[in-house]
């Protein structure tokens, strides 16, 4: 009995699942403790194994399909739909932001001045920053499909150009988000209105720096020739990722920034 | 020994990065078969050579079956499960176990025997 007998992947013995478990329970306890007595250290012991984890896990998946050719048409198959299954599941995640925006904004309380914004809250101009942060992003969106098809036209030099562009349209936008939460004139603690502000912005300025890290880590793939013209399964869900967190800042911006930052009042 | 070995380990990085910047200045990449190794340019070569169905994984079509020329059933073990549908209006699947040196006929009449599958 020689060969392969069907195209599947059967995974080696691995201890990331154990090491990730370890790490996001003292991330979640030592992020609670934190809340408690403002000592943080478990939480960052917490965070620093999950991304030692998560380095070496995603290490070992590189090394399996690029190197030991183990992702077959099939596994690609799997790849794929884990991945269009997980952006759906962060779309529910940010949809109960904005459910939780829209809920309060839409029928102010007496508490909030019956408006919205409400009473005392100055909100941001959508036609400063956060405008520049959308432009930032759709050329970001567009770089990115000039890596794209730089990579399936086997155009090694145009698509490292390419991506190192959206690379740093995406820090530039992080940057431009950190200055805006420094010169915000309201905190998280500012009513309903700041909760959503921040929470719902937050959670998303967190999903660009995974996106950029995600088109990172294909830029070193990539001048590591690990993708060919028509294998690289890796850029695409990075791709398909980096254009989920833009439609999420196009949300944002539209509803929240602009819609959101409209005197109202009941 | 510290110095030793930073230099070694250097040395050996250098050497790497000239290697895969040669590749580099061409300003291509390799495609397909080319780039992949072990299952995945298996699958890639059987497929250019015309082999749509490399592991194996189809529905099998049944022939006429009769018992000089039953269906070859690929398998790895000594016994497989064989589900036939015996005719095209069937509304269930007759299952039986057909075994190694055994050919074997089902209820309809369509004869079955064990084969050695070859794999990829
Ligand atoms: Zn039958």
């Amino acid at each position: 009995m020689t060969g392969h007998f069907h195209p599947y992947h059967l995974v080696d013995q691995s201890p990331w699942p154990l090491t990730a478990a370890i790490g996001a329970f003292g991330l979640t306890a030592g992020l609670v403790k934190g809340f408690h007595n403002s000592n943080f250290n478990l939480c960052f012991i917490g965070l620093f194994i999950i991304i030692l984890t998560m380095f070496q896990w995603w290490r070992d998946v590189s090394r399996e399909g690029t190197l030991q050719g183990l992702h077959t048409n099939a596994v690609e198959f799997g790849l794929r739909w884990g991945m269009i299954l997980f952006i759906l599941s962060e779309v529910l995640f940010f949809f109960s932001f904005f459910w939780a925006f829209f809920h309060s904004s839409l029928s102010p309380t007496i508490e909030l001045g019956s408006c919205w914004p409400p009473v005392g809250v100055d909100a941001f101009n959508p036609f400063q920053v956060p405008l520049l942060n959308t432009a930032v992003l759709l050329a970001s969106g567009v770089t990115v499909t000039w890596a794209h098809h730089s990579l399936i036209e086997s155009n090694f030099n145009e698509t490292s150009y390419a991506l190192l562009l959206t690379v740093m349209l995406g820090i530039y936008f992080t940057i431009l988000q950190v200055f805006e939460y420094y010169q915000a004139p309201f905190s998280i603690a500012d009513s309903v209105y700041g909760s959503t502000f921040f929470v719902a912005t937050g959670f998303h300025g967190l999903h660009v720096i995974i996106g950029t890290t995600f088109l990172l880590i294909c830029l070193f793939r990539h001048t590591l020739n690990h993708f060919s013209s028509n294998h690289h399964f890796g850029f695409e869900a990075a791709a398909w990722y980096w254009h989920f967190v833009d439609v999420v800042w196009l949300f944002l911006f539209v509803s929240i920034y602009w819609w959101g930052s409209c005197l109202f009042s009941m | 020994m510290a110095a030793t070995l930073i230099s070694r380990n250097s040395m050996s990085l250098v050497r790497r990065s000239v290697i895969i910047s040669a590749i580099r200045t061409k300003g291509t990449m390799p495609s397909g078969a080319d780039h992949a190794t072990g299952l995945e340019k298996k699958e890639l070569l059987a497929k250019a050579a015309g082999n749509e169905n490399p592991f194996d994984m189809r529905v099998i079509k049944r022939n006429a079956g009769t018992k000089d020329t039953p269906n070859q059933i690929p398998s790895i073990f000594d016994k497989r499960l064989v589900g036939c549908i015996c005719e095209e209006e069937a509304t269930c699947v007759t299952w039986m176990w057909l075994y190694k040196g055994e050919p074997r006929r089902c209820e309809c009449g369509h004869w079955f025997k064990l084969v050695e599958a070859k794999g990829l």
